[in-house]
């Protein structure tokens, strides 16, 4: 939805679960990430997987998909990951974040299912985004050396 | 599309509909919801309503069954994202294979006889409540049902709710539900109709609340509804809350015939949430006590379990009690200084004049709204939709009280920009914070009183550490 000018080189997609309309944290993340120099693709709230596929498509530099879901609704709105990476698309880690399943008690069985789909990381909290993009990129441009 | 008395509906769904008589029929023989809402209004005190909602039938049941012995005066039916969206083979295919997965009651799936048996289970009456952009399936099943409480307008259940419904299409959507509320008023079947002033539920500044559901309301008085309850979210100042609460009524009284039944509402807490079970119960107490100071006739209560996920049925049990505690006799000493709830209120209710009456004085409602909301002359924060500006930036003053950092192009006057800026002025020597900072520290205000409680209390309540994600 907005594409706002920073450095070029660190682009991120970012977005909301299919079935999920929770925007703050969305416009929060892409503040905070903005504040950190990077270039937010936001795509917005109740954006399907297949959305998400075709901005990496047509950003393929980008270096992660980042996708919210609040409302527990997670694994049901990602199914498609594995036809979707079958088909060799989405080949860049996708970091899945928020409450990631129905219900107040979590079980790691509902952290499991996502990961089966082919979710690269999960997080809780977006305190820890920014960290981990750090350490993807820096494992990339340590494979690019010496690969 | 088939059609039910002006409601134009999916083929597939309306086919399994009653027809229009055995309908109303049926909702004669039902207790309504509006009956319970004046009782309550009567009585002075605030009753209590929980959200809830799973996905299996039986379950549904059960968790109605168990929350009915804590005291709501009306239950919830909550209804799950995919039903909301319309995407109701989703919701269907859910529910036959793990309806634990659905995020609340697919009643579209599962279909009006259902909702019967949910209405028969309990002897309190239903609200169907979702977000729903354009609602006119769930209205039509929730109507054949029994149900006679639903929630929703073209605004409240658009923006916060979905990305990309044209506000013409949902406000349309709307009119037609309105009117058949209407057409069901003349009949003597009265339907509550209750407008989600909450939005999306971080920051709502209360004059945007009350701008979005005084213009729905009068768009549903237009469409001939006779009973409203009009939905303020808390926000944490209790005097600016007393205030908002309060102007539901003196601006229903401006602006609708004194004819239609409104009824204020308070949503207690809808943003991040205190994460210990102490500090969490004392939030919802406090809006059972601010639902009562305020006048509310009803309070949608919440529990101690909201900073993890939707509650257990034990845990949303005793939010229904915690929240009428609140209510209690036992606190009716408590008064509240009535010239500053008299001044912030002053200041609402003209705020929401500056809003509204544009809008109202334009020949025809519904366009003008659209198009005010096209021009930034209406607009909310964190929109999901792309059908609002979003560039009203909300932040607590000093007293926690939320106020106008930016207003984008709302026709404020120059004496209400002005006070905005007084009361948000730094202190004289602070730091100057960034908007992702100031929107953090805003959004985590009662979390951050929570950790300066349990890190001054000399005793510590150790049994209950502040967990983080």
């Amino acid at each position: 939805m907005n594409t706002p000018a920073g450095p070029a080189d660190r682009l991120v997609i970012l977005g909301v679960a299919e079935s999920d309309a929770h925007a703050v944290a969305n416009q929060l993340i892409t503040m905070q990430l903005q504040s950190h120099g990077f270039t937010v693709l936001n795509l917005g709230v109740c954006t399907p997987l297949s959305d998400f596929a075709d901005a990496h498509d047509r950003h393929p530099h980008a270096e992660a998909v980042l996708i919210g879901s609040l409302n527990g609704h997670a694994h049901q709105d990602l199914r498609t990951l594995p036809e979707l990476r079958a088909a060799g698309r989405l080949r860049c880690p996708v970091i899945v974040g928020g409450n990631l399943s129905v219900g107040s008690r979590k079980a790691g069985t509902d952290r499991q299912r996502l990961l089966d789909l082919g979710v690269d990381h999960l997080l809780a909290d977006a305190g820890g985004l920014v960290l981990l993009l750090d350490m993807l990129h820096a494992a990339r441009a340590a494979e690019l050396q010496h690969g | 599309m088939a059609e039910l008395h002006g409601l134009q509906l999916d083929d597939r769904i309306a086919a399994e509909l009653p027809d229009w008589e055995a309908i109303v029929a049926h909702l004669r023989t039902r207790r309504p919801v509006a009956e319970v809402l004046r009782q309550a209004a009567a009585g002075g005190r605030p009753l209590v309503q929980p959200r809830c909602g799973v996905g299996g039938h039986r379950e549904m049941v059960e968790l109605l069954r168990a929350l009915e012995p804590a005291g709501p005066g009306v239950l919830s039916v909550t209804i799950d994202s995919h039903t909301r969206l319309r995407h109701f083979d989703t919701a269907a295919e859910l529910l036959a294979r793990n309806p634990a997965d659905l995020n609340g009651y697919p009643l579209v799936a599962h279909g009006w006889q259902r909702g019967r048996e949910l209405a028969a289970a309990v002897d309190v009456p239903l609200e169907v409540r979702h977000g729903s952009p354009d609602g006119r399936e769930l209205f039509a099943v929730a109507l054949a049902a029994g149900l006679t409480s639903y929630e929703g307008g073209g605004i409240g259940y658009n923006l916060p709710y979905s990305k990309n419904v044209p506000l013409g299409h949902s406000l349309r959507a709307w009119q037609q539900v309105d009117a058949v509320c209407g057409v069901l008023a003349a009949e003597g079947v009265l339907i509550d109709r209750e407008l989600f002033g909450t939005l999306t539920a971080v920051l709502v500044p209360p004059s945007v609340s009350l701008a979005v559901t005084v213009l729905e309301a009068v768009a549903a008085a237009r469409e001939g509804v006779r009973c409203l309850s009009i939905a303020y979210p808390q926000g944490g100042e209790i005097h600016q809350d007393v205030a908002a609460l309060r102007a539901v009524r003196t601006l229903a009284a401006r602006y609708l015939d004194p004819g239609i039944e409104v009824h204020p509402v308070l949503h207690e807490f809808m943003g991040v949430f205190p994460r210990t079970r102490s500090y969490a119960d004392l939030l919802i107490l406090h809006g059972g006590l601010l639902a009562r100071l305020g006048g509310a006739t009803k309070v949608i209560s919440k529990t101690h379990q909201e900073a993890y996920g939707i509650p257990d049925a034990e845990a949303n049990a005793d939010g229904i009690r915690t929240a009428a505690l609140g209510a209690c006799e036992l606190l009716d000493f408590v008064r509240i200084d009535e010239d500053r709830v008299s001044e912030e209120q002053h200041w609402i209710e003209r705020e929401v004049a500056e809003l509204v009456d544009p809008v109202l004085n334009e020949p025809a409602l519904l366009p003008a709204i659209e198009a005010a909301f096209a021009a930034g002359r209406l607009d909310i924060p964190f929109s999901a939709s792309v059908h609002a500006h979003s560039r009203v930036v909300p932040r607590r003053d000093a007293c926690g009280a939320i106020r106008y950092a930016g207003v984008g192009a709302l026709p404020f006057s120059a004496a209400v920009l002005r006070r905005h800026a007084d009361l948000l002025a730094p202190a004289p020597g602070a730091r100057e914070r960034s908007p992702f900072e100031a929107a953090t520290a805003d959004i985590r205000y009662f979390l951050d009183n929570e950790d300066r409680f349990h890190s001054s209390t000399p005793h510590r309540t150790r049994s209950e550490p502040p967990q983080r994600f």
